[in-house]
C-alpha cells in the first residue's frame, strides 16, 4: 500500500510532461510502465509528492527517422528540439543489406512497451536486439504489456539488461526539460547502480539508436532461474572493421563495453578465450554484488556470457550471408 | 479524490480513489470484485492480473488513476452470463488448480493468449504463464489445461472473443 | 451459472478423477478468502517489528503512531501482556523431554530475531495504520546475536532464553543396533557432511486472521486462513483465557499452506486481542517479506555409512545440528525430530545411530513444512545411498534394489522404531527405471560426455510416514465426521479435516457418496469451523484421507443402515435385501426400487408409523481410528506414531552447464505408491506440487539473512521458486500397495515429492558432473554453489 498521497498528472503532450516537471514541488517522479515505480512507492522505496505518468503522452513506437522508413505517430519532436548529433550516427554509410538506408536513426519512443517491440514487425529489421531483449523480459506477458525500454533505462537498475543492450547499439538517450533536449550517449547516461545523467526536472523522450546495418547482434543472457534477475547479459555488435564490441550487462553497476579480437580460429580456440577472459576481467574493475550472486560469480561468468554472444553474433551473421 | 471511470467486465463504474490507490485495492474495494487476489505487491507472483484493455497487467503495478477510462476484465467477467468459458472448463476438467489463488492470473493470461494465439504452441503457453507463480500444482495441469482450451475452442470453431 | 454436475449414475466415485467441487466458484473468482471477508466496522491492524535479531527493548515510543490520523490503538508488549499470557505450544518441548520457552503476541522485555512483533497499530483503514506502524520508535539495547546453529552450540554463545543452560531446545539419540562394531567391519565407510538451507513453503496467499470481538456476550468469532480450527480454539481460549466455548473459529477458503497455516503464531492471539481491545472487528493480513520470514528445513548432517562389498548397507549414524530460529508455538521445530526418526527410510540396514541438536538461534522461527523433517531425512540418506554406490563403483539403482525391504517382510518395523505397514520399492523402482528407459540413458549420458556435456540421471526413494499420532498432543491420529440427510435426501458432511487446497473435500464426498449410494451432486461438504463441525483436528500429516475419508465412510455407512431399515420396509422385503446406490433404494430380489429422499422423508416424517421403533434421526457422528498406530514404547524404548507409510522412487535427470554452474532439468519421473487411491487426479496434483516444491529447494529457493540476521531474500525476485519455464513434464506412475491398516488400504498423499526430488537432483548434480569427481554437500544448487563445486574437486 502507497501510504503516501501526490498529486497525479498525465499529460497529453511531452510540453505538457515538462511543464508539470518544472511546477512541481517537492520530489516529482515520472512514471512510465510503472512495474518498478509502483512496487517502490508500495514499499516506501520511493516516495513522492508528484507523479507525472508519461502513458497518455503519446510517447510510444518505433520510427525510422532521416532513413526514409516508415514513420507512424508522434514521437519525440513535439516542442523540443531535435538534438540529434553527429556520432549518434552509424558510424559506416553503406547500405546494409539493403535494410535500411544509410545513416538513419531509429528512434524508440519513451513508453513503447516490450509487448510494442513485441508485436510491432518493424523492430525485426529497426531494432532486433531490443526484440530479444524484450522477448526474454523476466515476469511474463503482464510485465511486457507495462515495462518499457525507457523506464528500465531511466530505472538504471544493475540488474536489467537494458542498459547494456542500449550501451551495445551505440543508443543516444533523448533528455527534454522545460529548457529544451539533450542527448547523453548511452555510454554516459548510466552513472551508477540505480543513476543516471538524467537531471531533476528531466524526462526520457526517446531513444535514438543509430539504424542498423550489420546482421542481428548476437546476445546471451544468464539468470539463476526464471524468477531471476539477469546475472550476465552479453550482447555482441561486430563493428565494421571486424572488432567486436560487446557491451556486458549486470555483471557491474553500470554497463560494461569492451572491444574484442575476432575469433580467428573460432570461438572454442583456447587462446582466444583467453583473450576474452583477461580483457574482461581487466574492465570489471568491481564486479556488482547482490543477494543472488556475488562479485566473484560474475566475475566467473562475465567472460562465459561475452564468449557465448559473440558465438550469437557469428552464427547470426553466418546464417544472413 | 479522484473520480475515474472504468468499464469493469462489460459494466460502467464511475469511483472515486486517491492517486496512490492501486488497481488491484480499487478493483477489490471500491469496485467490490475480490476474484482479483493480492499475492506479493511486487508485480512478480501474478495473482493480481487483470486484462487492461485487453492486455493482462499486474494490478498491483498500476495506480487505479492510470486505469481511468480503461476498460477492465477480471476473473468474474471471463464466464459468461450462464456458462463457464472454455479456458475455465478445460481448467476444471485438467485440474489446473487447486487452491484457486493463483487463478485470477494463470485465467486471465491464457484469456489472452488464446484472444492473440488460438493456436499456441508448448513454448507459448509456458511463455505466457511464466509471470505467474502457482505453489500448488507445479504447472504441468496448467499448461494441459490451456492446451487443452484451445483444443476444444478449434475444434468447435469459437472465437475466445465470442465466448466471453 | 449452469455447471455439469459431476459423477455418472452406476459408476464408483472412489477412483475416479472427479472434478474439484469447488471449480465453479473458484474459477469465476466467487471463494471467499480471507481478505475478502468484511465485517461492518472492521478496522485494520498492521505489526511492528524488530529490527534487530537480539536485543532489550527500552522503550516504545507510541506517541507519534498514536496521533496519526485513523489510529484507533497502539498496543505494545507490556501492555499486550496484561491482557493475554504466554501462547501454549501446538508440540509442547518440555513433554518431550526439551525445554520450554514461552511465547507471547508482542515481544516483552527483548527480543530474539528481526521480524519479531513488538508492537501494533489499529486504524480504520490499512493504509493508515501503515503509516502510523511507520512512526512507532523503539528504542534497543543491542545484544550480540548468533545466525549459526554450530556457532550457537558453542560455550560461550551468545543466550537467546536466559534460563536456559544453553541453546539447545531438544537433544535426543534415535535408533538401535551396534553401529561402531558394524562400520569397524564394514569394506566400505564413508563418512561425509551435508547442508540443507533454510526454504520457505511459501503459498500465494499469506497468512490473515479477521477477529471480532461481541463485547454483549463476551464471545469471539475469528475467521482465519488456516489449516486447524480446533487446535487454535484450545489455544486462543489458553492464551486470552477464554472458555473454549466461547470461541468460534472459521476456516476462510485457504489459498495454499503446506504447513504454514499451521496454528502457534503470535498474530492469532494478536488480533484476538486487539479486537477485543477495541471493540471493533480487527483484520490483519500478512504481507509477502512478513510471509518469508516463516522458515523451514535448515539443517547440517554429519554422517558415517558403512556398507559390504556386495552393496549392503551394514550401519548408519548421522548427527544432525538443526537450527530452529527462535523458539515459537508453532510446531516448527519439532520438524527435525522426524529427520532423525525417518532414518535409513526404506532400506533394512540393522544398525543405525541418529544424535539430534535441535538449536534456537536469532533467526525467525522454523515454522511446519510439507514434509515436516522426513524430507530431511531422505535426502541425507539418498545422498548416502549415492556415495556407496559411488565408493564401490556400484550401478546406483542396483545398491538401492539390494537394500530396499523385502516386499515379503512387511509390516517391517526399522532400527528407529517405525513400523512400516507395507509396500513394493523394487517394483516402484522398476516402473521408474522403465519410465526413463534407464539403460538407453546411460548410453546416451556416454555419448554426451564424450562430447563435452554433462547430462546426470539421479535416483532417490522417499518413504512418507503419514496420518501422524502425537500421544498428548493435538497432532491427532483419528478425526471425526458427521453425515447428515435431510428429508429431501441432500447430504451435509461435517469433517474436522479441513482443506488447503488439495481437494480433500471432493475425495470425502466421494467416498460418501459411495458409501451412501446417493450421487456426488447431493453431496456438500462443510469443513473448517468449530460450531458446525465436530471436533477434530484439521489437516496435516496426509491425513485428511485417511482419518477424515474413514470418519466419513463410518458415518455414511450409519445412515445407509438406517434408510435400510426403513426402505426395505417399504419395499417389503428383508434388510439383508436391499442395497442403496444411484440415490434409490432397491430390492435385490426383484429389482423395485425407492428414492432415496422418499426413505428419508418416511424416517423422519412417519416416525410413528413405518419408521415406528426406529430412532429418527438421519444423522451419525463416528471417529476413525486407523491401525497400527502404538504409542506403548518397546523394549528398545521405540514408539511408533504412524499407520501408514506412503513411498515413491524419484529420477531426475539434469544436464549441468559447468561453465556457468546452471543446472537444467531435463526430465523428471515418480513412480508413486500411496495406497488405493481416492481421486488419482487429486493424488497427482498433490504428488506435482510436492515435486516442484522439492525442486525448488534443490535448485534455486533460499531464505538469506544479512550479517544482522535480517531477512534479505524478502521477495520472489530474491526467494527463487520455480516458474513454469523451469520445468520438464513431469511423469507420473502410480503404483498400488494396499494398507492393511486403513480403511481403504489407501496411504496418506501429499508430502511426497519434497525431500526426494531434492535427492534426486542432488544426486543427478553430482552424477552429471562425476568428470570432475565433484561431491554434492548443500542444497540448493544454485549455479554459484555448483561452479564452487567444481572448484573445490578441482583443487583437491
Amino acid at each position: 500500500m502507497i501510504t503516501k498521497n501526490f498529486a497525479y498528472h498525465a499529460p497529453a503532450d511531452l510540453h505538457g510532461v515538462v511543464t508539470a516537471l518544472s511546477a512541481a514541488s517537492g520530489t516529482a517522479v515520472v512514471l512510465g510502465g510503472g512495474t518498478m515505480l509502483v512496487p517502490d512507492m508500495t514499499h516506501g522505496k520511493t516516495v513522492a509528492d508528484v507523479v507525472v505518468d508519461l502513458s497518455r503522452a503519446g510517447l510510444s513506437g518505433i520510427t525510422l527517422d532521416g532513413g526514409g522508413g516508415p514513420h507512424d505517430g508522434p514521437v519525440a519532436d513535439d516542442g523540443v528540439s531535435d538534438g540529434r548529433v553527429a556520432d549518434g550516427r552509424v558510424a559506416d554509410g553503406r547500405v546494409a543489406d539493403g535494410r535500411v538506408a544509410d545513416g538513419g536513426v531509429v528512434v524508440v519512443g519513451a513508453t513503447t512497451t516490450y509487448a510494442h517491440v513485441l508485436s510491432d514487425p518493424r523492430s525485426r529489421t529497426l531494432a532486433p536486439l531490443l526484440r530479444r531483449v524484450a522477448g526474454g523480459v523476466t515476469g511474463g506477458p503482464q510485465i511486457r504489456n507495462k515495462g518499457t525500454i525507457g523506464g528500465s533505462a531511466c530505472y538504471a537498475n544493475p540488474s536489467s539488461e537494458v542498459p547494456a543492450a542500449l550501451v551495445a547499439l551505440g543508443a543516444r538517450l533523448r533528455l527534454a526539460s522545460a529548457g529544451g533536449t539533450r542527448e547523453v550517449a548511452a555510454g554516459d547516461f548510466f552513472t551508477g547502480a540505480f543513476a543516471t545523467a538524467r537531471r531533476p526536472g528531466e524526462v526520457l523522450a526517446a531513444i535514438a539508436l543509430p539504424a542498423p546495418t550489420g546482421p542481428c547482434p548476437g546476445y546471451t543472457k544468464l539468470k539463476l532461474n526464471e524468477s531471476s534477475w539477469p546475472i550476465a547479459t552479453a550482447a555482441c555488435v561486430p563493428g565494421p572493421d571486424g572488432a567486436l564490441r560487446v557491451a556486458l550487462g549486470a555483471v557491474a553497476a553500470t554497463p560494461l563495453l569492451v572491444t574484442l579480437d575476432p575469433p580467428e580460429a573460432g570461438v572454442a580456440d583456447p587462446a582466444w578465450r583467453a583473450h576474452v577472459r583477461e580483457v574482461v576481467d581487466a574492465a570489471l574493475a568491481e564486479p556488482w554484488s547482490d543477494v543472488l550472486a556475488d562479485g566473484d560469480y560474475r566475475r566467473r561468468v562475465a567472460p562465459v556470457v561475452a564468449v557465448r554472444a559473440v558465438a550469437d553474433a557469428l552464427q547470426q551473421a553466418e546464417g544472413e550471408s | 479524490m479522484n473520480r475515474i471511470r472504468l468499464v469493469v467486465n462489460g459494466r460502467e463504474r464511475e469511483i472515486e480513489v486517491e492517486a496512490c490507490k492501486l488497481l488491484v485495492h480499487a478493483v477489490r474495494e471500491d469496485v467490490g470484485l475480490t476474484g482479483t487476489h493480492v499475492g506479493c505487491l511486487t508485480g512478480d507472483c501474478g495473482a493480481c492480473t487483470v486484462l487492461v484493455d485487453g492486455a493482462s497487467v499486474k494490478s498491483c503495478s498500476v495506480l487505479a488513476v492510470q486505469a481511468d477510462g480503461a476498460e477492465i476484465t477480471t476473473i468474474e467477467g471471463v464466464a459468461g452470463d450462464d456458462e463457464l468459458h472454455p479456458v475455465q472448463r478445460a481448467f476444471w476438467d485438467e485440474f489446473g488448480f487447486q487452491c484457486g489463488y493463483c487463478l485470477p492470473g494463470m485465467l486471465l493470461t491464457a484469456r489472452e493468449l488464446l484472444d492473440r494465439m488460438p493456436d499456441p504452441d508448448d513454448d507459448a503457453i509456458v511463455q505466457a504463464i511464466n509471470g505467474n507463480l502457482c505453489r500448488c500444482t507445479g504447472y504441468g495441469s496448467i499448461l494441459r489445461s490451456i492446451r487443452c482450451a484451445a483444443t476444444r475452442m478449434a475444434a468447435s470453431g469459437e472465437p475466445a472473443e465470442e465466448a466471453s | 451459472m449452469t455447471v455439469t454436475t459431476s459423477g455418472k449414475a452406476g459408476v464408483r466415485a472412489i477412483g475416479s478423477p472427479v472434478r474439484k467441487a469447488d471449480g465453479p466458484a473458484l474459477l469465476t473468482g466467487r471463494g471467499r478468502f480471507l481478505d475478502d471477508y468484511s465485517l461492518p466496522g472492521t478496522r485494520h491492524a498492521v505489526v511492528v517489528r524488530s529490527e534487530l535479531a537480539h536485543a532489550r527493548i527500552v522503550d516504545v515510543d507510541v506517541r507519534a503512531a498514536a496521533a496519526s490520523p485513523g489510529v484507533v490503538l497502539v498496543l505494545t508488549g507490556e501492555e499486550a501482556a496484561a491482557h493475554a499470557g504466554p501462547i501454549p505450544h501446538f508440540i509442547e518441548p518440555a513433554a518431550r523431554g526439551g525445554r520450554h520457552a514461552d511465547v507471547r503476541c508482542l515481544a516483552t522485555g527483548k527480543v530474539v530475531y528481526a521480524g519479531e512483533p513488538v508492537a501494533a497499530v489499529v486504524a480504520g483503514t490499512r493504509r493508515e495504520a501503515e503509516a502510523a506502524a511507520a512512526l512507532v520508535r523503539v528504542e534497543y539495547e543491542r545484544l550480540p546475536h548468533v545466525l549459526d546453529a554450530d556457532a550457537a552450540l558453542e560455550q560461550d554463545a551468545p543466550r537467546l532464553y536466559e534460563e536456559w543452560p544453553d541453546n539447545v531446545i531438544l537433544h535426543n539419540h534415535y535408533g538401535t543396533g551396534d553401529v561402531d562394531a558394524a562400520l569397524a567391519g564394514a569394506d566400505l565407510v564413508v563418512s561425509d557432511t551435508i547442508r540443507i538451507s533454510r526454504t520457505t513453503t511459501a503459498p500465494i496467499e499469506p497468512r490473515g486472521y479477521l477477529a471480532s470481538w461481541d463485547d454483549l456476550d463476551g464471545t469471539l468469532t475469528v475467521y482465519g486462513s488456516l489449516q486447524n480450527p480446533h487446535q487454535l480454539r484450545w489455544m486462543l481460549a489458553t492464551s486470552l483465557g477464554l472458555d473454549e466455548t466461547a470461541i468460534r473459529v472459521i476456516t476462510a477458503r485457504v489459498g495454499g499452506s503446506f504447513g504454514l497455516k499451521m496454528q502457534g503464531h503470535p498474530e492469532e492471539t494478536l488480533v484476538c486481542l486487539l479486537s477485543k481491545l477495541t471493540g471493533a472487528p480487527v483484520k490483519w493480513i500478512e504481507d509477502r517479506r512478513e510471509c518469508f520470514m516463516a522458515g523451514a528445513r535448515e539443517q547440517v548432517h554429519r554422517f558415517t555409512i558403512g556398507a559390504m562389498r556386495d552393496g549392503r548397507i551394514v550401519a548408519v549414524r548421522d548427527r544432525i545440528v538443526a537450527n530452529t530460529g527462535a523458539v515459537s508455538a508453532q510446531a516448527g521445530w519439532a520438524m527435525p525430530n522426524m529427520s532423525a526418526t525417518t532414518l535409513a527410510s526404506g532400506y533394512t540396514v540393522p544398525n543405525v545411530r541418529a544424535e539430534l541438536h535441535v538449536v534456537v538461534t536469532n533467526k525467525p522461527p522454523l515454522n511446519a513444512a510439507r514434509g515436516f523433517g522426513k524430507d530431511s531425512a531422505h535426502f541425507v540418506m539418498e545422498r548416502m545411498v549415492d556415495l556407496v554406490a559411488r565408493g564401490l563403483g556400484a550401478d546406483p539403482a542396483e545398491v538401492r534394489r539390494k537394500n530396499f525391504i523385502p516386499p515379503d517382510r512387511f509390516p517391517y518395523r526399522t532400527a528407529t522404531g517405525l513400523n512400516i505397514d507395507s509396500g513394493d520399492y523394487p517394483g516402484l523402482l522398476d516402473k521408474a527405471l522403465r519410465v526413463l528407459d534407464y539403460d538407453a540413458l546411460r548410453l546416451r549420458q556416454a555419448e554426451l560426455r564424450a562430447a563435452g556435456r554433462h547430462l546426470g540421471i539421479g535416483l532417490a526413494f522417499e518413504l512418507t510416514p503419514e496420518s501422524a499420532d502425537g500421544p498428548g498432543s493435538f497432532v491427532s491420529g483419528f478425526d471425526v465426521t458427521t453425515v447428515r440427510m435431510t428429508m429431501t435426501g441432500g447430504v451435509t458432511v461435517y469433517t474436522g479435516v479441513t482443506s488447503p487446497g488439495g481437494g480433500n473435500d471432493t475425495g470425502i464426498a466421494q467416498i460418501v457418496s459411495d458409501e451412501l449410494g446417493v450421487p456426488l451432486s447431493w453431496i456438500t461438504v462443510v469443513q473448517g469451523d468449530t460450531e458446525r463441525c465436530p471436533s477434530g483436528f484439521g489437516n496435516f500429516s496426509g491425513r485428511s484421507m485417511v482419518v477424515g475419508g474413514g470418519s466419513a465412510a463410518l458415518a455414511a455407512r450409519d445412515v445407509r443402515a438406517k434408510l435400510a431399515v426403513v426402505g426395505a420396509r417399504m419395499l417389503d422385503v428383508p434388510v439383508d435385501e436391499v442395497k442403496v446406490a444411484d440415490g434409490r433404494l432397491r430390492a435385490t430380489g426383484d429389482g423395485r426400487s425407492v428414492p432415496v429422499p422418499e426413505v428419508a422423508a418416511a424416517v423422519l416424517t412417519r416416525a410413528f408409523a413405518i419408521a415406528n421403533d426406529v430412532e429418527p434421526v438421519l444423522e451419525a457422528t463416528r471417529a476413525y481410528k486407523p491401525g497400527n498406530i502404538d504409542h506403548v514404547p518397546d523394549e528398545r524404548g521405540r514408539i511408533q506414531p504412524y499407520p501408514t507409510y506412503s513411498n515413491c522412487l524419484h529420477a531426475a535427470v539434469v544436464e549441468v552447464d559447468p561453465e556457468t554452474g546452471v543446472t537444467k532439468l531435463v526430465d523428471f519421473v515418480m513412480a508413486h505408491d500411496c495406497g488405493v487411491i481416492i481421486n488419482p487426479a487429486l493424488v497427482e496434483g498433490q504428488a506435482h506440487g510436492a515435486i516442484v516444491m522439492g525442486l525448488g529447494a534443490a535448485l534455486s529457493e533460499r531464505l538469506t539473512y544479512d550479517a544482522d540476521g535480517r531477512l534479505t531474500s524478502d521477495r520472489f525476485k530474491t526467494y527463487l521458486m520455480p516458474r513454469a519455464g523451469d520445468l520438464p513434464t513431469i511423469r507420473l506412475e502410480h503404483q498400488v500397495t494396499p494398507s492393511p491398516f486403513t480403511m481403504y488400504g489407501n496411504k496418506g498423499a501429499g508430502e511426497a515429492g519434497v525431500g526426494g526430488a531434492q535427492a534426486a537432483v542432488a544426486n543427478a548434480v553430482e552424477d552429471a558432473l562425476a568428470p570432475f569427481g565433484v561431491t554434492v554437500r548443500e542444497v540448493p544448487l544454485s549455479p554459484p554453489a555448483v561452479l564452487a563445486l567444481i572448484d573445490e574437486a578441482r583443487t583437491r
